[in-house]
């Protein structure tokens, strides 16, 4: 069969590559691209878990959103309440969201399209406001921290402008980098194969010795890590976990995100995280433009990202590439 | 406190039950989740409020926010939906197609809405009471606005559910959904009834959205959470069936209410969830679900 | 073989563009200039504000940015300050401490403003301390009245507008103590620092309830929750029921109140207490229930037109802002204009974020404003204003002072008593525009 991607050493290579580029590019970028830069490091790890979940597992979850809080949440709390060192935090927060994501994935597992979509949806609006039973969850005001300024090697070695928002954008960069990297090789696996089948054909698939139903387990569970890993960074990031701070709209957002990246396509996913962050910039520009008013400032970047999501499914189903995806060459 | 409890469920169950209805009836008629349902029942709404402003009758402006809801569930089929599902078939996006396109129709037409009428919340309002009937000294949370919703609710279902079973109109809807091509065989114009299913579905949005938002306020997004647990009520129903809809969104709004009386009002969504998976751990297409025969 | 390369290629294009997409942002202007100050050019001063737009806390608090810019514009058209025009960037947060901090990336980084004027909300506030700290950024007259804040070496660049919620609980506290001695106190608050603040308060001025009842934010949407407080209250018939919430909540237990048939002798926050706010989330009709109701504020009250500054003000509004109802957001929103303008001017002809800031430390408890009381800026103090009037609300919604004229009550965050203002308010400078 003939390889038609990257040897797993090119591959590594490439990500080497791409990092080392990106993390001197964040010098020249100016603060506010560092910190958008971050977030958008996020989303790839956010919208990388709902590929590997529905382009390649074919399940869909509503509620990734509320996965994201789970690991968001037990970063933070490890962070405020034992002291643990940011990383670790980091750790703690996948390990938590791993953990929920495996149990829901055996619950899962035996419900199919709408109903685990219904399902998902009800954990996205019902989960963060848990946060309002348990004080110790700080409430609907949630948890305030932070992670502290740049280690003092960094510093001494870049330079005194080396920002906490350069920081940031360091830490996801190489996080999301390092994320992507395992998840290419997990997809270019058997795994990624099996999943694949399962999702084309589970009577076939079965028949041909997979097992489907653990199959489907394994990527919810991976696909937990992933998206708890994103809400970790998210919440160090910010200094904040509140209820607010994942609403059914981030769901909703990386759902989309993946969309536009092309549901089965990896590679995609820097486009749709992009998206995700320049749109609200771009609608506000637009909007001085129009003339500022209070209805379009705060209705338009909506607006464009819903006419947005509605052309690419319509249209490009594929997501916002050139390239078709051909559907039968997947094995 | 117990019957007071109960009242303010059957109410809020009622809603729900017509949210639930609304998602059944387009799920039957083209086997699609409408995320955009809540959408379109405020934008109805909406039309309902200014009508109601201008003709100061809340008389006149309800049956016109149904019909306006009607149009605009026609008018989605007609010029969204049969553009997606004629799209969207090949890859792994053929399952979350519509999904996705109708979540993306929902931002729109909130967005749209906030660009017209903006984001302040709106007061729609109707010549019923708001306050609960008063038996001698005790008044129950129970007003008559909240009569009128359980009625209104019980009214749509029981229309809907006469002309699925009683009429040609709703053998030909059921037909097409489940089989379109031997329905289309048999005679019956499918894309032309599912084109009713999508107005009878709006309408049911629009009714419920123009009889509860009298009871608070009106604003883009104020009929979200009621579609989140309309979907969950059609989810425990079983999206395949109209009492299922009723049932669920009872068996919820009553849930819901005891559950806020008894133990607080922010885990009522995430026990929603624990009724939810229990239901579909037992029955995995809800409690009235059909089970689909696989296909070899 | 073709495709192989055409993968291979593909690959590498995404990753070039990615990086360049992120490397091309070189613009001229991010380059450190030593002589360029943010915010001020030879004709402009920018300023910038976050606040609820859209939302459940937007209710009200939509309508502050627009009046300070009305303000401005009033001020612009009478020579500026200093020759320059003020110019607000105005960027909604939706109540949500997220988009807050990245909206006040946004004003700090790319709209490059002077200052930070107005912004709402604890939550909101406490996410951009770190940013604004950072960048030395003065965030003034913050519309918030947790005392937090109030702390200058915790947040050096901050300046508090309102009183603490723990003096308003204090002075609250006091007045119950002195005018419904024996009867039953309830409360109804805000689950988070907002109602903490205000039990805190409570405390130190010994008021007992007999129910305490929380809420959690944005919860006061749903009816069922609204039924609920109403219930456990009916149960316990509380003389007095305390309401520390924003006007939407306020809003919703007058209203579940009513449909209940539930009475009691209400007080209500000062933050929830906004008549015309109430009357937009629950109807005209809703005004009539806050008849009777206890009211406290440390403004005068916006249908007060014997006040020399409502007067002016309301001129100002239906000039510059027409269409909108002049209301206790209006008020705020001109005051905190008047008073920005007033530290623009005392920071002199060389201005940038290190003369402002000294200038209000300086001078800023000489600002004249509609205020009864003083702000208490200092070297050593970021304590704005201090003290509060208590009314009625009459049957439309109006509030009036008891005793028919505006009795102050001050104190202070910790443990201080509760006195009685001497200071006299500062007379407004003519026509409304600063003459410092």
């Amino acid at each position: 069969m003939h390889s038609r991607r990257l040897s797993p050493r090119n591959r590594a290579l490439l990500f080497l590559l791409i990092g080392v580029a990106l993390l001197l590019a964040s010098g020249f970028t100016g603060e506010l691209r560092n910190y958008q830069g971050a977030q958008v490091a996020i989303y790839l790890i956010a919208i990388s878990s709902i590929i590997l979940l529905t382009g390649y597992s074919g399940q869909i979850s509503l509620g990734h959103g509320a996965i994201m809080a789970i690991g968001g949440y037990g970063a933070a709390l490890s962070f405020t309440l034992w002291n643990f060192p940011f990383e670790i935090a980091l750790l703690f927060g996948v390990l938590v969201g791993t953990l929920g994501g495996f149990v829901l994935g055996v619950a899962a597992a035996r419900l199919s399209g709408p109903y685990l979509a219904g399902t998902t949806l009800a954990l996205a609006v019902g989960l963060p406001s848990i946060a309002d039973q348990f004080h110790v969850l700080g409430g609907e005001q949630g948890l305030n921290f932070d992670i502290g300024d740049p280690p003092h090697w960094l510093v001494r070695l870049e330079g005194s402008d080396f920002t906490q928002y350069k920081w940031f954008f360091w830490i996801s960069t190489v996080v999301a980098l390092i994320a992507l990297w395992a998840i290419t090789n997990l997809l270019h696996s058997s795994y990624g194969r099996n999943w694949r089948a399962g999702r084309n054909n589970a009577v076939a698939a079965g028949l041909a010795g997979i097992n489907v139903a653990r199959g489907k387990v394994l990527a919810f569970t991976v696909s937990s890590a992933l998206a708890s890993l994103a809400g970790a960074l998210f919440a160090l990031l910010l200094g904040l976990v509140t209820p607010t701070a994942f609403p059914l709209s981030l769901s909703f957002a990386i759902v989309t995100g993946a969309v536009l990246a092309g549901v089965g396509n990896l590679a995609g996913s820097i486009v749709g995280g992009v998206v995700l962050v320049a749109i609200p910039e771009i609608s506000g520009a637009l909007t001085t433009h129009f003339g500022d008013s209070q209805k379009v400032s705060a209705n338009l970047p909506g607006f464009v990202m819903s006419a947005l999501l509605i052309l690419v499914v319509l249209f490009m189903p594929n997501g916002l590439r050139i390239r078709r995806f051909k559907s039968k060459k997947t094995l | 406190m117990f019957i007071d409890t109960l009242l303010i469920g059957i109410s809020s169950g009622a809603i729900y039950s017509l949210m639930a209805l609304a998602l059944v009836l387009v799920w039957r008629s083209t086997r699609v989740v409408n995320f955009a349902q809540s959408g379109q029942a405020v934008l109805s709404t909406y039309i309902g409020y200014e009508i109601g402003v201008s003709t100061h009758n809340y008389w006149i402006s309800l049956p016109l926010a149904i019909l306006a809801g009607a149009i605009l569930g026609s008018l989605i089929d007609l010029l969204f939906m049969r553009l997606l599902i004629g799209r969207a078939k090949a890859g792994p996006i053929a399952e979350i197609a519509p999904v996705i396109a109708t979540l993306g129709l929902l931002g729109l037409i909130q967005s749209l809405i906030g660009l017209i009428w903006g984001n302040a919340f709106l007061h729609y309002a109707s010549p019923l009471s708001g306050k609960g009937f008063t038996f001698g000294s005790h008044t129950i949370p129970f007003s008559p606005q909240n009569l009128f919703i359980v009625v209104a609710s019980a009214a749509v279902l029981a229309i809907f559910g006469a002309i699925f079973k009683y009429t040609d109109l709703g053998l030909a809807l059921r037909a097409a959904s489940f089989q379109p091509e031997i329905a289309q065989l048999a005679g019956v114009r499918v894309s032309r009834v599912r084109n009713i299913g999508w107005a009878f579905a709006g309408s049911a949005g629009a009714v419920a959205g123009a009889v509860i938002t009298p009871t608070s306020t009106l604003s883009p997004n104020s009929l979200d959470l009621l579609f989140v647990s309309g979907f969950i009520a059609a989810v425990i129903g079983g999206l395949d069936s109209l009492v299922g809809a009723v049932i669920g969104g009872m068996v919820l709004g009553v849930g819901f209410s005891f559950i806020l009386q008894y133990i607080g009002g922010s885990v009522t969504f995430l026990v929603g969830f624990i009724i939810l998976m229990v239901v579909l751990l037992i029955r995995p297409r809800g409690i009235f679900g059909h089970k689909v025969s696989r296909r070899a | 073989m073709l495709v192989h390369r055409r993968t291979k290629r593909g690959k590498l294009a995404i990753a070039l563009v990615a990086t360049a997409a992120l490397a091309i942002n070189v613009l001229p202007a991010q380059a450190r200039n030593l002589y360029k100050v943010d915010g001020v050019s030879s004709s402009t001063i920018t300023l910038g504000i976050t606040s609820p737009l859209t939302g459940a806390a937007a209710p009200g608090y939509n309508k502050v940015p627009s009046a300070m810019q009305a303000y401005f514009n009033y001020v612009n058209d009478n020579g500026g300050v200093n020759g320059r025009k003020i110019k607000l960037i105005v960027k909604d947060d939706a109540y949500n401490p997220v988009l807050a901090k990245s909206v006040t990336n946004d004003l700090v980084l790319q709209s490059k403003v002077l200052a930070l004027v107005g912004t709402l909300g604890t939550a909101n506030n406490e996410a951009t301390t770190r940013f604004v700290n950072d960048h030395g950024v003065p965030r003034l007259f913050v519309n918030t009245g947790y005392s937090g804040f109030a702390n200058s070496k915790k947040y050096p660049t901050t300046y508090p507008l309102l009183p603490s919620y723990v003096m308003e609980a204090k002075i609250m506290g006091q007045y119950i103590k002195d005018n419904f001695a024996g009867k039953s106190v309830a409360i109804i608050y805000q689950d988070d620092d907002f109602g903490a603040d205000a039990l805190k308060g409570f405390a130190t001025a010994g008021t007992k309830f007999i129910a305490k009842i929380p809420y959690a934010s944005g919860s006061q949407a749903d009816p069922t929750v609204v039924g609920k407080w109403i219930a456990g209250l009916m149960a316990l018939k509380p003389d007095v029921t305390i309401m520390f919430g924003v006007s939407s909540a306020t809003a919703a237990a007058l209203g579940g109140s009513y449909k209940a048939g539930f009475k009691t002798q209400w007080i209500l926050g000062s933050v929830g207490g906004d008549g015309t706010t109430i009357a937009t989330v629950a109807g005209p009709t809703a005004v009539g229930l806050l008849y009777g109701a206890i009211g406290a504020s440390f403004l005068p009250a916006p249908t007060d037109t014997t006040d020399p500054y409502i007067a002016q003000f309301q001129a100002i509004n239906t000039k510059y802002n027409a269409g909108v109802v002049f209301d206790n957001n209006v008020l705020v929103g001109m005051n905190s204009a008047m008073l920005t303008v007033e530290a623009l001017r005392a920071a002199g002809p060389v201005l940038n974020r290190a003369t402002l800031l000294k200038a209000i430390a300086k001078s800023g408890s000489t600002f004249a404003s509609a205020g009864f009381a003083p702000l208490g800026y200092s070297a050593t103090s970021h304590v704005g204003y201090n003290g509060y009037w208590f009314g009625t609300y009459g049957p439309t919604g109006a509030i009036k002072p008891i005793g028919g004229s505006y009795t102050l009550y001050t104190t202070d965050s910790g443990t201080g008593a509760v006195v009685k203002a001497t200071s006299a308010r500062p007379a407004m400078p003519l026509k409304g525009l600063p003459n410092n």
